[in-house]
């Protein structure tokens, strides 16, 4: 296990990061013991491994700032609403859940908490978040917009769109690429016509930033940078931020053994689990370890309970079928 | 006409594998171009083990980029290859739609003839439970609506064999091929394969003669349509049942002598109604002899939503066995027809549980 660094951030923040880190990490790890009980009938992308993107980034955004994530929502939604009740409501399909149950994994959104939403189709929230980011620069100054999205949407034509739109408009837009390598089980090296994706972004006109750390408190930091560099220069940021997927695509389960997967890469990444890592800074700064098994105890039956209010919850009716359909009568 | 190159039962998934095989087989100028093609899984196993056989340069590993990738098999096309551009969803070639409608559906008309777009678009309907509103959709009346290519849905293992090979080796055109995941692990027998009403492999087919009412269905529903027809067989109502298979080139004949026979008709679609197969239906009969139908059309297809993930609705959502049932006995006997009807309220979990023989 790498050793972290000391934290430059307050006692304060560093204890809150990790709660909202061990958070997003259990609740994946409920899904993977419970899936199997087949009531949560959704299709599952999971960020565990790389929660770190998604909860540095959502805290330095802290709630001046709007969010679209990918399918691969789970960490994002997590991280930036902190509501694990409607979470585990729409998993469920039920009407607890974020949309009543229609959305399933795929499409969390929270819209007063600044989560706009997450799309099944790779990139294509990618513009939309320069849209809110476009609106935020009419109507909210200081107030930024962010789209997630793996390397694999870095493919799509519609991200180079947006990368140059926003440039050119000069909008409070940060890009933030959750770079694992992979699209389903193939490599950006069988993909891409070109070595480094941040150098070619270095061209646009806007300011760019690596991480390669898995350390949410790095990425926190960085963030904050990329964030005050945004409002001041009123150009886009590009944040690369490497990290690596866990399990499989798409399921609950290990593929360890996967054609695609490297052993050493599987160990190096694991030997600096985020969340391990951020135990392991603050039991170094001196939190005591009882401590901080109390938080995680009380994140634990947090969850429990979400899980089981979700269970008890009424599924929706017939009525909701078409609610919400656009237009019913003009 | 027979099947010929269907020799023994064989699963959905294990006849397009076959088709894959014999494709490249035949001709080395078939390539597969897809997200997966080439990887441990295969396109669910439908593209395993080709490259050992034929050479990994002809399964092409793709960037995510289906406008540019469709763009790019177009050109291959145009320049003797005959490519087979594969999507796991029905749903991402939309972002591909440009060069499908604007570029490989006319370039034939536009240049006055002078090219041809040999090539085959595989798009695999991801409906299960759960798949929700982005990666379950049924898209065939979409691409049927523009003259120039030839959508078809293969709902056996035999239609799949025998139309992906007349497509490869006789068609000259641009193919769009739906695929329904619920059929892939289905097996197919040879013996049933259902009977088909035309020149080419591209026909309609007869899944099952009948008198009583004509029940016309694309992919999947027309399986379903056989179980509710087997099962009103036993309760005296005789269905005519017609998988069209071929759902942009529709033979009016086969439609309206049906019609003709039995007077009623009912069309089961996986997907909308509005703007759809049942509406294309509709207008063949309404052109051809309006006063041929003893009683109002029936249609079956997808609530008006987009796909909702709960399950709850997901079940009510798309039209299941009972429904299909009870709409057919209704046609033909009227709302107080006094017929039992199965009680099914899944198709998905009925597709999981069984695996044929159909
Ligand atoms: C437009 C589109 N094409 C293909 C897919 C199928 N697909 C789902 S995830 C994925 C890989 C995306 O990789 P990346 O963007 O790196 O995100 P990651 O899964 O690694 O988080 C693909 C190809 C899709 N959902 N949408």
């Amino acid at each position: 296990m790498t050793a972290p660094s000391a934290s430059l951030l307050s006692a304060d923040l560093s204890l809150s990061l990790y709660k909202t880190l061990y958070m997003t990490r259990r609740c994946e790890e409920t899904i993977v013991r419970i899936y199997p009980e087949d009531n949560m009938k959704t299709p599952m992308h999971m960020s565990m491994g790389q929660e770190a993107v998604s909860v540095g980034v959502c805290r330095a955004i802290g709630g001046n700032g709007d969010v679209i994530a990918s399918y691969r929502s789970h960490a994002t939604y997590l991280a930036q609403t902190e509501d694990h009740g409607s979470f585990f409501g729409e998993l469920h399909g039920r009407t607890n859940g974020t949309a009543d149950g229609k959305s399933g994994s795929m499409h969390l959104a929270d819209i007063p908490k600044g989560m706009l939403g997450s799309t099944g189709i790779v990139s294509a929230g990618i513009p939309v978040a320069m849209g809110a980011a476009f609106a935020n620069k009419q109507k909210s100054p200081g107030r930024v917009a962010a789209a997630f999205f793996g390397d694999g949407a870095t493919d799509e034509g519609v991200f180079w769109e947006t990368l140059n739109a926003s440039c050119a408009m000069k909008l409070p837009m940060m890009f933030v690429c959750e770079d694992n390598d992979l699209a389903v089980h193939t490599r950006k090296s069988e993909r891409q016509g070109f070595n480094s994706l941040v150098e070619v972004v270095r061209k646009y006109k806007c300011d760019v930033y690596e991480d390669d750390t898995n350390d949410v408190e790095s990425i926190y930091a960085l963030t904050r940078k990329a964030i005050e560099k945004m409002i001041s220069s009123g150009q886009p940021a590009f944040l690369n931020i490497k990290t690596y997927r866990y399990l499989e695509p798409c399921g609950t389960m290990q593929d360890s053994d996967a054609p695609y997967r490297r052993a050493e890469e599987d160990a190096y990444w694991k030997g600096r689990d985020c969340v391990a890592l951020q135990r392991k800074r603050l039991l170094a700064s001196g939190l005591a370890e009882k401590d901080l098994l109390k938080v995680e105890g009380d994140i634990n039956a947090a969850i429990e309970k979400s899980v089981a209010a979700a269970k008890a919850a009424p599924h929706p009716g017939a009525d909701l079928l078409s609610y919400g359909v656009f237009y019913e009568t003009p | 006409m027979t099947n010929q190159s269907l020799q023994k039962a064989l699963s959905y998934r294990e006849a397009l594998n076959k088709a894959m095989h014999d494709a490249m087989a035949a001709s080395d100028k078939v390539l597969l171009f897809g997200q997966g093609v080439n990887d441990h899984k295969g396109i669910f196993g439908t593209t395993s083990g080709l490259a050992d056989k034929f050479g990994a340069q002809r399964l092409i590993e793709v960037p995510l980029a289906e406008e540019g990738m469709t763009g790019i098999c177009i050109g291959a096309a145009l320049n003797g290859a005959y490519p087979i551009n594969i999507h796991i969803r029905a749903d991402f070639v939309l972002l591909a739609m440009n060069q499908i409608i604007n570029l490989a559906a006319k370039y034939k008309y536009m240049f006055g003839g002078l090219f041809d777009i040999p090539m085959m678009i595989r798009l695999v309907i991801g409906r299960s439970w759960g798949q929700g509103a982005q990666h379950s959709q049924s898209l065939q009346s979409l691409f049927a609506h523009i003259p120039g290519l030839t959508v078809i849905m293969p709902a056996s293992s035999g239609a799949i064999v025998d139309s992906y090979a007349h497509a490869v080796q006789k068609h000259r055109g641009t193919v769009i091929s739906f695929e329904h995941r619920l059929m892939y692990d289905l097996t197919f027998e040879r013996d049933h394969e259902p009977e088909v009403l035309g020149k080419t492999p591209f026909s309609q087919r007869r899944v099952r003669a009948g008198t009583d009412v004509t029940i016309v269905s694309t992919s999947i529903m027309s399986l379903e349509a056989r179980r509710a027809a087997d099962w009103l067989a036993d309760r005296g109502i005789s269905c005519d049942v017609i998988d069209l298979h071929c759902v942009s080139h529709i033979d009016h004949d086969v439609i309206m002598k049906s019609v003709g026979r039995t007077g009623r008709l009912l069309v089961a679609d996986t997907s909308w109604l509005p703007y759809g197969v049942s509406a294309e239906i509709c207008r063949i009969v309404c052109q051809n002899d309006p006063g041929a139908l003893k009683a109002p059309v029936v249609s079956l297809g997808m609530a008006p939503a987009p796909c909702p993930t709960a399950k709850a609705l997901e079940d009510i959502y798309y039209p299941n066995l009972t429904t299909l049932t009870d709409s057919i006995a209704t046609l033909v006997r009227g709302k107080n027809h006094g017929i039992d009807l199965p009680h099914e309220r899944s198709m998905a979990d009925v597709y999981k549980r069984f695996k044929g023989p159909f």
